[in-house]
């Protein structure tokens, strides 16, 4: 069992946690890593001793980001990100929030990576931008791809929080006119070994980093080395996806599927069927090609996510999620439920992730005529307005 | 003897900013301000549907998601004609507004707070005396001693996380602003945290999650509101109000009369422009809750109708090759075939430069709320004439075209944007109970021009749509920063960042604090 530790819960007691409360979320935090709940006091009592110890050295790099990571981050509640930066991280470097500006910023990423080489986790926000020599981002008189060349082997791993950082997000969507890619792909073309931790979604859901740095810091998926164990590497699919965050479909999930099952479907915007809570997917859901667990997790401390709000899933976890998801309220043509890349809302299967330092490559074989005037650029599945059968059964109402 | 001086990256901001200044016996002579990134958003969008805009625009900005998107889902509107529903039309005002709140906090605590508040001067705090004077400035208390000891345990441990290299000790603090009071907003630093974090999920309630939301939909709305629902965000939202006028208000009120030196400088253009944002029930811009207008104020405080055909876009010092001096309407946004570099006296940034009526405009809720002031919006007269009073400038509202002045205009903002929020919760659950009320309206059309002019907490944002074939065939996105951080013209007139610079003090040319101050004033 965990000591229990006063302060630690006193401080939590402020901020407005119960222990009760914090208990609960080391078992939220437990299933996602795909451990017994049994394991939530192991949990617990890793982040209370992590309050007070030494805190392991981080910086946060954005790359050709809208920031949107960074503020999901910010919305984390267990730990909270006050407690994340203070208690577990040194975040020696991150834009948006630290205090030092100019060159004084600048000197704290290096001198971080400098003083701490092999032993540092490089976390990676928004597209590598490749365009115009890796002109199209400056950052200090640099391009943001010296950051990247200079840091990034330096590191003990990689954390690409986000679709941006994972395969170049909506920046690299056709015709990716600023030359957007991510950063596995690119350190494999640089030849960077340093593995990559891949955190899909737009933006990446906080959860899954406090699940990360718990398990990769607190829990030993990180050597004293800096070595990244083979109990990480185990638990990463070949995409360099943690398998328990990305190992299932929304649609598997999904609280609406019972609505699925029973051929209760919403087929227009603010009818009765949405009232009802039915069946996205004639509207365009795309949660029978989308590997997350947000129906679980959710988002903003549990308090909802897409589906939840009468949205269908846009599959914003997905390889090329713009390309492979527009036109996002079109109806998928086949569902092909739970099969990775085989329907093409995925990943291409047989790449080896980038942990393996492989690079998602190739894309998609399904397109054809008329996709262009459906308003879909590049390749991926057909989508299609709305099938015969469902426009008869939407002007009876819809639903049973 | 000038010397430059050069901040980059300018943290504490959304995205990559870089300020040069010429500096000359301790005063900023001149400025160029960069944008650093261009990924394309105008380009990626052509040949897409309308209704993709919402989802990929927005993503522009992951502080302000919630104004690209609903001015992306406008400019379909307005492209293929059609008008929201009553329904929509507040759920849209309570998302915004939830965004506004977010982003005020998240800009006043998390990101300009540590301009003027040294966290190692609250080290120096008494604990009782903390308390009195948090009493005295009817501000909220927190525990301060646990607070003051967190920071020091920080100190002392040698890893000072995100404090890293940070101006500690810097002279530009107000040096008699007292330790305590240092204290009290390092306190109130941590709690907003939360405080953001809860005004993000009235946003989820709404919108799916935060950053990012899902519900707007050209028509409309996707989420149907339930009584539980709305429950949720009236009681979220009364914690927020409560919040932002018994600690932010006054933590702002509290610590400005030691920073009254800036209201002398870091003046600006002294032009404002306001598209104008939450609508009320006729759907016009000069009657939103907050109004559209433009002000010239070198004619004097007065408001006229702001319209987007006097807006022009130039590249001449923009890493651009497309045409200069373009309507957005018709803009077009193509990057350089090959990199120049950064010159100040030629290309400099990827900002464009936008002029309205041929001049440098701000935006912002300075602007707003000079609009809004001028054209005699109650709430916000109110707690402007009250917040003068404090300022000891009663009846004087020129004082607010300042630094200072635009700090305090976008803190008094939230705490008029939170009570409105109020309104409209209750005016949707009162709508609700009766019924009828509807949250989406089909569209139609396939062809068209239009305009989502709106507002980010940052400032005036357009996005323009033209849709040919139900595809769109040009978009072009006009961004509140796009206007503050503008480069110079083809005139060669500075942005609104650039003048707001000339004339500001510089301490200590190492460390120039107030020059960051200025930059992150606007919240670029």
């Amino acid at each position: 069992m965990a000591h229990e530790d006063r302060a630690f819960y006193d401080q939590l007691a402020e901020r407005g946690v119960t222990r009760r409360g914090f208990l609960k979320f080391c078992g939220s935090v437990a299933a996602m890593l795909g451990l017994s709940e049994t394991m939530a006091p192991t949990i617990a009592g890793a982040v209370e001793a992590a309050a007070g110890s030494k805190l392991y050295p981080a910086v946060w790099l954005n790359g050709g980001a809208c920031t949107g990571c960074t503020e999901s981050a910010a919305q984390s509640t267990y730990p909270d990100i006050a407690q994340i930066v203070l208690d577990i991280l040194s975040l020696n470097y991150i834009e948006t929030v630290m205090m030092a500006t100019g060159e004084d910023a600048d000197k704290a990423l290096y001198q971080t990576a400098e003083a701490n080489a092999g032993k540092f986790i490089m976390i990676y926000e928004g597209t590598v931008m490749t365009g115009l020599e890796g002109n199209t981002l400056r950052v200090a008189g640099k391009t943001g791809l010296q950051f990247i060349d200079e840091i990034a082997p330096k590191a003990a791993a990689v954390v690409a929080v986000g679709s941006c950082a994972v395969d170049g997000g909506w920046v690299k969507a056709a015709p990716n006119p600023a030359g957007g890619t991510g950063i596995s792909m690119y350190l494999k073309e640089k030849g960077i070994a340093t593995p990559v931790i891949n955190l899909p979604t737009c933006p990446v859901n906080p959860e899954w980093i406090v699940a990360i740095v718990i398990d990769a810091l607190l829990l030993g998926g990180i050597d004293e080395n800096g070595k990244v164990t083979e109990g990480l590497v185990s638990k990463l699919d070949q995409f360099g996806r943690p398998s328990f965050i990305f190992g299932q479909t929304i649609h598997d999930n999904c609280p609406r599927r019972g609505h699925f099952e029973n051929g209760e479907f919403v087929y227009q915007f603010g009818s009765p069927e949405e009232a009802k809570g039915y069946c996205l997917y004639p509207v365009g859901c795309k949660g029978p090609q989308t590997q997350t667990n947000c129906p679980i997790v959710r988002w903003n401390n549990q308090t909802s996510w897409c589906v939840e709000s009468g949205a269908p899933c846009i599959g914003c976890g997905n390889f090329n999620w713009v390309d492979n998801g527009a036109p996002f309220l079109g109806r998928m043509r086949k569902i092909g439920i739970g099969s990775v890349g085989a329907q093409g809302g995925g990943w291409e299967p047989g790449v080896l992730g980038a942990i393996a330092g492989g690079a998602v490559v190739g894309a998609l074989a399904v397109h054809g005529v008329g996709m262009k005037a459906a308003g879909r650029i590049g390749e991926g599945p057909a989508t299609e307005p709305m099938k015969e059968y469902d426009a008869k059964r939407a002007k009876k109402g819809g639903g049973n | 003897m000038a010397e430059n001086i050069v901040i980059d990256p300018v943290t504490r901001i959304e995205g990559h900013l870089r300020v040069e200044c010429a500096v000359e016996g301790g005063v900023i002579t001149d400025a160029w301000v960069s944008g650093g990134l261009y990924r394309g958003m105008e380009t990626v969008l052509k040949g897409r549907q309308p209704a993709d805009a919402f989802y990929v625009a927005q993503r522009i900005c992951g502080v302000c998601p919630i104004s690209h998107g609903h001015a992306a889902t406008m400019s379909a509107e307005s492209a293929l004609n059609v008008t929201i529903p009553a329904g929509a039309r507040l759920v849209r005002n309570l998302i915004e507004a939830g965004e506004f709140l977010h982003s005020h906090i998240l800009w006043f605590y998390t990101l300009a707070a540590l301009d003027y508040v040294d966290p190692a001067k609250a080290l120096e705090a008494d604990i009782a005396e903390t308390y009195a004077l948090a009493q005295a400035a009817g501000t909220s208390t927190a525990n301060f001693g646990a607070v003051q000891a967190k920071v020091k345990a920080l100190v002392e441990g040698g890893q000072l996380s995100i404090f890293t290299n940070g101006w500690l000790g810097h002279p530009g603090y107000a040096q008699d602003m007292p330790a305590e009071l240092h204290l009290i907003a390092v306190a109130h630093y941590l709690e907003a945290l939360e405080m953001q974090a809860e005004a993000s999920r009235v946003i989820a309630i709404m919108g799916g999650k935060f950053p990012h939301f899902m519900t707007s939909v050209p028509g409309g709305t996707t989420w149907v509101p339930t009584e539980e629902k709305l429950d949720d965000v009236l009681f979220r939202l009364l914690r927020i109000r409560d919040w932002i006028k018994n600690t932010m208000i006054p933590d702002t009120l509290a610590i400005a009369p030691y920073y009254a030196g800036a209201l002398e400088y870091g003046k600006g253009t002294g032009n404002f422009l306001a598209w104008g944002v939450f609508n009320s029930e006729s759907m016009e811009m000069v009657d939103r809750y907050l109004p559209n207008g433009v002000i010239f104020s070198a004619q004097g405080l007065k408001v006229e109708d702001a319209t987007p055909d006097k807006v022009l876009e130039y590249v001449e010092h923009s890493w651009y090759k497309s045409d200069s001096g373009l309507n957005p309407q018709e803009g077009k946004t193509q990057a350089v075939d090959t990199f120049p570099g950064y010159d100040v006296n030629a290309k400099y940034s990827w900002a464009k430069a936008p002029r309205y009526d041929g001049k440098a405009v701000e935006v912002g809720p300075l602007a707003r709320m000079l609009v809004a002031y001028l054209r005699g919006v109650a709430p916000v007269k109110s707690i402007v004439d009250t917040a003068l009073t404090a300022l000891g400038a009663a009846g004087k509202p020129e004082v607010l075209v300042s630094l200072l002045g635009r700090v305090a205009a976008r803190n008094l903002e939230a705490a008029v944007v939170a009570d409105w929020a109020i309104e409209w919760v209750n005016e949707l659950i009162a709508a609700a109970k009766e019924g009828g009320v509807e949250f989406y309206t089909p569209i139609e059309q396939n062809a068209g021009k239009g305009a989502g002019l709106w507002e980010a907490p940052r400032g005036a944002l357009g996005h323009f749509m033209n849709v040919e074939g139900g595809l769109i065939a040009n978009y072009q996105v006009v961004t509140p920063s796009t206007w503050d951080i503008s480069p110079r013209d083809a005139d060669g007139v500075r942005g609104a960042m650039e003048e707001a610079l000339i004339g500001a003090p510089v301490l200590d040319v190492e460390r120039p604090i107030e020059a960051a101050r200025i930059a992150r004033s606007f919240d670029p």
